[in-house]
């Protein structure tokens, strides 16, 4: 029972850590999209163009490595947890 | 209103080191005595300072608890720095399970059995590093649980402690991360709603601006 509840609320937390930190990689990319778009077009601070490029830069961030790096937030606790087993059990 | 603002930021760090003084695990230079096994009561509020060792160890309201009874070099400063005197140290030995604090720590007879092994006499001493984390205090009976032992031939040996530095390490990059985060959340969630808000406020009049000044603190 009590592995159990480790594993429920461990990923129940894990989860809530791992929505973060997406939320917060997509928005400092779009920020950073929105910088390079108004510093290479100072006269065309908004319009289509703008948005087309910045869905863009978007949906290659969708299907990039960056994004995946995030399921890391649940396999490191795992591996940590089982590397601190070994470590204190196997002396 | 100040000092009760820093009051109870100050109640709260005191709060977290506290914690962080129980639970993290620290070393010990000791020479081990003897080991023995009680019976413990556990129907009180010090429960918190015993483990629970597997589920049904939760409703208990007493069991034997082994103990191991040692010599140990005095320190100052959690550690840092070493004494020339001893002092007699008795630590628990219970496994903590699945359970907090996250040890995972299953092998309490093996720990035990080693203890055994390390026994000496003051005339002919054998040193050891015992890791261990929680509070020995007399008046409540709250023993510090061992961890880990090893045999060491120097007893003025200092061991380094890798994991708190990794810890806490980790707590400053996961306290740096989270802070960002929240600039983050305001530049780019709250901070836009605000506007719109004091935009509609403003076309709505004076009286609507007053207000929504007030409660967003702009004027």
């Amino acid at each position: 029972m009590a592995l159990i509840r480790l594993v429920v609320f461990g990923f129940i937390f894990l989860s809530v850590v791992y929505l973060a930190l997406s939320w917060y990689s997509r928005s400092l990319r779009r920020e950073k999209l929105e910088d390079s778009w108004a510093e290479d077009h100072p006269d065309d601070p908004t319009g289509p163009a703008r948005d087309a490029f910045i869905a863009d830069g978007m949906a290659e961030y969708e299907g990039g490595l960056r994004k995946k790096l995030i399921l890391l937030v649940y396999v490191v606790p795992a591996i940590l947890v089982i590397g601190i087993m070994i470590a204190i059990n196997m002396s | 209103m100040r000092y009760v603002v820093n009051t109870i930021k100050i109640l709260i760090l005191l709060f977290f080191a506290g914690v962080f003084q129980y639970v993290l695990p620290q070393h010990d230079v000791v020479r081990i005595v003897n080991t023995y096994q009680e019976r413990q009561d556990l129907n009180d509020w010090t429960r918190i300072f015993w483990a629970n060792p597997d589920d049904q160890s939760v409703e208990l309201i007493n069991r034997d608890v082994q103990f191991i009874q040692t010599v140990k070099k005095r320190t100052w400063l959690l550690g840092f720095i070493p004494r020339d005197r001893e002092e007699v140290m008795v630590y628990r030995n219970e496994d903590t399970g699945w359970s907090w604090p996250f040890y995972f720590k299953f092998d309490t007879a093996s720990l035990q059995t080693e203890a055994d092994d390390l026994r000496s006499t003051p005339e002919v001493p054998k040193w050891a590093v015992m890791t261990h984390y929680g509070w020995r205090n007399e008046l409540l009976s709250t023993f510090p649980n061992a961890i880990a032992i090893r045999a060491v031939a120097d007893p003025g040996i200092y061991v380094i402690p890798w994991f708190n530095i990794f810890f806490f390490v980790f707590l400053a990059v996961a306290w740096l991360t989270i802070r960002g985060m929240w600039r983050q959340f305001r530049e780019r969630s709250v901070d836009p709603l605000l506007h719109d808000i004091d935009e509609a406020a403003d076309s709505a009049g004076q009286k609507a601006r007053g207000f929504w000044g007030r409660w967003i603190g702009r004027k």
